[in-house]
């Protein structure tokens, strides 16, 4: 490999990286748009007590579990996860006397690396 | 492995969480949740030309800053078994402390498996080396990830340059110590043997991985080494087990490599 070749990949490649870091620091600090469409799909308002499934994108492998598992327990009033890798839901409960947020939910969802697209309501 | 190393490793391990659906040689588009810090490490022996040596433990932390943007920390400990002036009779030495910013500019779940990721990351080396495992001089890099998962089929590609300020290593042992600046271009495929499918239950994963790592410097000396390895992840550790052997090696006052191995212990919280 050419060293001209090599010196031009570098400083695109740090060209590139210097314009795309602050850009995207801004909008980690804001919120993505691709967060605000989840959001917008998810609606607002809370979670009554009973049971949902969560339905996920992205959970490509088991350690996906654990890291659901940390963002969802961080939220007061859900209980244990149960992830169904294959098709994309995990399970939630949430507890009587307990009002999560939509939104919360989503957020944990997102800050574990994934994609919220639907909260369904599991009959009692 | 002396006691004092072996001692060191165990102790890492038995103590480290870590990340893993990673390759094992390379970096990947993935990044801890906000908040969560992350150690990792793993442990490597290189087989030299002339029955010398070299064992190397990395510790990694890593952290969340944001959903994503995430800082890391790698710092290397080495124990050389060269033939003199190079380390050897087990000389234990830290490498260069290398500091790493990386940002996901990209998250596209394609659906429940499914996922395309990348992003970008800058950092530095420092000059923390002693007994000739580090350069003098602080070398700022920068660089570029794509990991892509579709399946049972998993992808990485990236790209990274490092400038090199310094004089590099007194007495180089890797392409990346001399005192030329230098890319690592890296390609990686991973294959899911198992499970086929994924199901309700929580089993951990069985993957085969393949690797190129390249090192090429402005100098012109290069290295090319294909990676083969197996990765077991459960969701709560990973067991790593890989071999790098080199295709191609063109590089001046510095021994040849012959094998490289890699054992790994990961625990995930």
């Amino acid at each position: 490999m050419q060293a001209s070749t090599l010196r031009a990949c570098g400083l695109a490649t740090v060209a590139l990286t210097l314009v795309a870091l602050p850009t995207g620091c801004a909008s980690t600090q804001t919120a993505p748009s691709d967060r605000n469409a989840s959001l917008a799909a998810i609606g607002d308002g809370t979670l009554a007590p009973g049971r949902y499934d969560l339905v996920v994108r992205g959970m490509s492998c088991p350690k996906c579990i654990s890291n659901v598992d940390l963002q969802l327990k961080r939220i007061d009033g859900v209980g244990e996860p149960k992830v169904d890798m294959k098709n994309g839901v995990v399970a939630i409960t949430v507890r009587d006397g307990s009002a999560p947020s939509r939104a919360a939910v989503a957020t944990a969802i997102s800050d574990a690396g994934f994609t919220l697209t639907e909260i369904r309501e599991v009959p009692r | 492995m002396s006691p004092r190393f072996a001692g060191c490793a165990l102790l890492v391990v038995a103590a480290t969480p870590a990340f893993a659906q990673e390759m094992l040689n390379m970096p990947a588009a993935t990044a801890p949740s906000p908040g969560v810090a992350i150690p990792r490490v793993q442990a490597r022996a290189y087989l030299f030309e002339d029955s010398q040596w070299l064992l190397e433990q990395t510790l990694r932390l890593e952290y969340g800053i944001a959903r994503d943007l995430s800082v890391s920390a790698d710092l290397p400990f080495f124990q050389g078994f060269f033939d003199p002036p190079r380390p050897s009779d087990g000389e234990f030495g830290l490498g260069d402390l290398e500091l790493n910013l990386e940002l996901r500019v990209l998250r596209e779940d394609l659906n429940a498996i499914d996922t395309v990721r990348a992003s970008v990351f800058a950092g530095a080396e420092l000059p923390t080396g002693t007994n000739g495992f580090g350069g003098d001089s602080v070398d700022p890099f920068a660089g570029a990830v794509v990991t892509a998962i579709v399946g049972r089929h998993g992808l990485d590609a990236s790209a990274r340059y490092t400038f090199v300020t310094g004089d590099g290593l007194f007495l180089p042992i890797f392409a990346s110590d001399t005192p030329d600046d230098f890319a690592n271009l890296d390609l990686g495929y991973a294959f899911r043997m198992f499970p086929e499918e994924y199901g309700e239950e929580r089993v951990g994963a069985w993957y085969a991985t393949l690797e190129l790592n390249t090192t090429w410097t402005v100098g012109g000396e290069h290295e090319v080494l294909l990676s083969p390895g197996l990765l077991l992840e459960a969701p709560s550790y990973a067991l790593e087990f890989g071999l790098q052997v080199p295709l191609s090696e063109e590089r001046v006052n510095a021994p040849e490599l012959r094998l490289g191995l890699l054992l790994g212990l990961r625990l995930i919280f």
